[in-house]
């Protein structure tokens, strides 16, 4: 039920909105006599006329300052305007203010007729009492007494309804006088809320951080996602879409075929995106503030943008559907007269938006507006449930009350569908007559990923290089394989040296590089989600080597104390950069998960690859990587020192001949000192990978460092024989 | 006349007239307040406020006509 449709409530709003108007009669008296007080005319003529001048100038004081009549009411002009904000620091109101804040608590009187418990719990009805009567202590006190005995979820959903008013009586009435513009505005649904009613800080000094030209880049649904989009125009079904989509920075245009044949168009925008308050999305919290406060944001021209790319015929009708922060920014849309003019906005649908005091640029868009009495982002530009003023007579606006109270559960675009489908069918079924051209088969469906501004193509520069086309038995693929987003681990594990010395042997690629007595092995796997030549994963074990080319032993007595420090000199060297790198690992087996990757194995690291499932989960503090029926590695990383990400460098032996294979790498790693991994191979595996890691003495290891990166971009090429000695 | 007589004699006007406005306001206010009490609707604290915004405007509506009627007399006297 809407409180607007309560004929009890009818009268307190009409009393409210009266005085509106006498507090408005009342400040334009007090703006004539300070006007009077402070005309230079007045000054001017004082020589002519002394003694008359000191009555008259009496007179207008008193008049501006007299507590029992207009009170402190000095208003108009800079000067004015300070002595009023004086007057309000020491308390002192004007009659205009005093007349406001009844008017203010006949709103919330009107809004106690549909929500008894605002004036019937004790708590509540003391908050409001307080803020209403000015005593500061004491509100402080009965909303530190709310939030004790109802916690802040229950404590600000109780007061949802009537939190426009309450704050504005709070700052009609305090004595801070940054916020009074605020109240002013609130109480006289004269414009949105210029500045937070607590602090008086201006929300346009805030959106205006949200800056950017707003891009839209395509974007594929996932399958499952796809699977749930509405097949046929409905508001459940746009909104449903919008539930579907959800708050990642996505929005959704479609195509609908209406019943008399005509295509028409649907843009669907989701509400704000969880995380920073201003990362790379328009659909941060700083974007929903703009779309609220500021005629156009970057969440409303990137939106622009992907109506734009979605190539609408000229003139075509488009519908508008959004939600929260996307009801806001779809009005943004409506009210821009050049985007009216490339395409014909015929309807605008809002859920749960702020969007009083946006005006369509076409009046015949028709215009729908759904928020629920308990949500309080719709009241964020000043106006709610208790606002008397009727400020769109032509918008179809439902307000409504129901029995789950809880913010921010009650703003979800679920719990707004799930209202919509089973208490509101009255509203439902109009919304979706006036929408009937737009219920048809949906014929196309497209969704964007929104930017403040226009992303760098993913690939420049470190991937925007030279490619060859190369043929495998599995298919064509680009080289060299160009990967835009994935992460890897490689752990480091101390092994016996003689385990490891056999398998380097006549390679010219050094002893293996030792710690405490002990080879270095490295088990490293890297998922590659998205790569040219598709996603997949992969996992390479080897012995970490010097590399060709290092100095021979010297004379003994200075063997030992050199080969120290070639050792030592090693470890700055598997640090550099994967293209200056000597230093690497000799593969002693490699895994993938995509028969074209094993197909091009030889070519791109040479050696035996095996095909098996691979899962990598990566996260900052922990790894899980599976390897079909070879192995398991898992566990936290510990901390982590933070560097480039250095790549990899592989070795291995192929007819001969020594190959080096190179991942040139992008992106940040973190150095784990003390991992708490385990590798476990699979108990009773036969496979060779799995036996060789036996025989490495891997079984139950615990890696003695790791290194993980959990976004990168890599390149990887052909593997190429290293030149003979 | 000069320019200044003249603004200050505008001032009077306007200050008279926003006598009366404020004047009425005092009707305005106690048919607001019949017309919740007639409809049971007139919350408790409705009658202390508008008592209070009453006299308020009763005295206010005072004080502008008694400026009023300064801002006349000063004009008078300051001319020529």
């Amino acid at each position: 039920m809407t409180a607007e449709n309560d004929p009890a409530a009818g009268p307190l709003r009409a009393a409210a909105r009266e005085l509106v108007d006498i507090a408005l009669t009342i400040q334009d008296a007090a703006a004539h006599a300070t006007a009077a007080l402070t005309d230079d005319a007045l000054l001017r003529a004082l020589p002519h006329a002394p003694s008359a001048a000191r009555q008259t100038y009496r007179a207008l004081l008193r008049a501006t300052t007299n507590r029992q009549g207009l009170g402190c009411a000095l208003t108009g002009g800079r000067l004015a305007t300070v002595s009023a904000k004086a007057g309000a620091m020491l308390g002192a109101e004007s009659l205009a203010v005093r007349v406001l804040a009844t008017s203010l608590r006949l709103r919330v009187a009107a809004v106690a007729v549909a929500h008894p418990e605002l004036t019937g719990d004790p708590m509540l009805a003391r908050l409001i009492d307080a803020a209403a009567a000015d005593r500061d202590l004491e509100a402080v006190r009965a909303l530190r007494s709310l939030l004790k005995d109802r916690g802040a979820v229950h404590a600000l959903s109780q007061l949802a309804p009537v939190f426009g008013e309450v704050l504005a009586l709070r700052a009609l009435l305090d004595e801070n006088p940054l916020n009074d513009a605020t109240a002013w505005l609130i109480a006289t649904g004269k414009g949105f809320a210029t500045a937070d009613p607590i602090t008086g800080m201006s929300n346009r000094a805030v959106a205006v951080l949200d800056t950017g030209e707003g891009a839209a880049r395509r974007i594929e649904l996932t399958a499952a996602e796809s699977a749930r989009l509405c097949t046929r125009g409905s508001l459940l079904g746009f909104l449903g879409n919008i539930s579907t989509i959800g708050t990642t920075g996505r929005a959704l245009v479609q195509s609908v075929e209406g019943p008399d044949g005509v295509i028409r168009h649907v843009l669907q925008a989701p509400g704000m995106r969880v995380g920073r308050p201003d990362g790379e999305s328009p659909q941060d919290l700083l974007g929903a503030f703009s779309s609220a406060v500021l005629a156009s944001s970057p969440y409303s021209r990137a939106l622009a943008e992907a109506v734009a790319d979605y190539g609408l015929p000229p003139g075509a009708e488009l519908a508008l559907v959004g939600h929260s922060a996307g009801g806001a920014a779809i009005m943004n849309l409506a009210q821009d007269p050049d985007f009216c003019a490339r395409h014909t906005v015929t309807h605008a649908v809002a859920v749960g938006s702020p969007v009083d005091f946006k005006h369509p640029a076409d009046p015949r868009t028709w215009v729908a507006s759904v928020t629920n009495q308990h949500d309080i982002i719709p009241t964020l530009d000043g106006q709610g449930a208790g606002t008397c003023f009727d400020l769109h007579p032509d918008w179809y606006v439902v307000d409504y009350g129901d029995s789950t109270h809880l913010f921010p559960h009650c703003h979800s675009i679920e719990h707004y569908l799930a209202n919509i489908t089973d208490h509101l069918p009255e509203a439902r079924d109009l919304i979706d007559e006036r929408l009937t051209p737009f219920r048809g088969q949906v014929v196309r469906s497209q969704a964007y990923l929104l930017f403040d501004r226009p992303p760098d193509p993913e690939e420049f520069p470190f991937l925007t290089v030279p490619t060859r086309a190369v043929e495998s038995p599995e298919g064509t693929v680009e080289l060299p394989i160009r990967c835009r987003d994935g992460n890897a681990l490689t752990a480091y594990f101390a092994v016996r040296p003689t385990a490891a010395a056999g398998l380097l042997e006549g390679t010219g690629l050094g002893p293996a590089v030792q710690v405490a007595g002990h080879a270095l092995v490295a088990v490293h796997a890297a998922w590659n989600r998205h790569t040219s030549a598709g996603g997949y994963g992969e996992l390479h074990v080897g012995v970490v080597a010097p590399g060709p080319f290092r100095r021979r032993s010297r004379p003994p007595v200075w063997s030992d104390l050199l080969r120290r420090r070639s050792c030592l000199s090693v470890w700055p060297d598997l640090l550099r950069a994967a293209d200056l790198r000597r230093s690497g690992s000799f593969l002693v087996g490699s895994a993938v998960d995509t028969t074209i990757v094993r197909a091009l194995g030889p070519r791109l690291w040479g050696g035996e690859t095996y095909l098996t499932p691979l899962e990598l989960r990566l996260g900052t503090r922990s790894a899980h990587v599976t390897v079909g029926q070879i192995l398991t590695l898992r566990g936290r990383l510990g901390p982590g020192l933070p560097l480039s990400d250095p790549g990899l460098v592989g070795y291995t032996r192929e007819a001969g001949a020594v190959l080096r294979s190179c991942v040139r790498t992008r992106g940040q790693a973190r150095l784990h000192p003390a991992p708490s991994l385990r590798l476990v191979v699979e108990p009773q595996s036969t496979h060779p990978l799995a036996d060789q890691l036996c025989e490495l003495g891997l079984d139950g290891a615990r890696p003695l460092l790791c290194l993980s990166a959990t976004t990168r971009q890599t390149l990887r090429d052909a593997a190429v024989p290293v030149p003979p000695a | 006349m000069s320019a200044q007589i003249a603004a200050i004699i505008a001032h009077a006007e306007v200050l008279r007239s926003d006598a009366r406005a404020l004047a009425a306001c005092t009707e305005r206010l106690r048919a607001i307040e019949a017309g919740l009490k007639a409809g049971g609707g007139a919350p408790h604290w409705l009658h202390a406020s508008v008592t209070a915004h009453l006299a308020a405007c009763a005295a206010a509506a005072a004080d502008l006509e008694t400026a009023a009627q300064r801002l006349s007399r000063y004009a008078d006297e300051a001319s020529p």
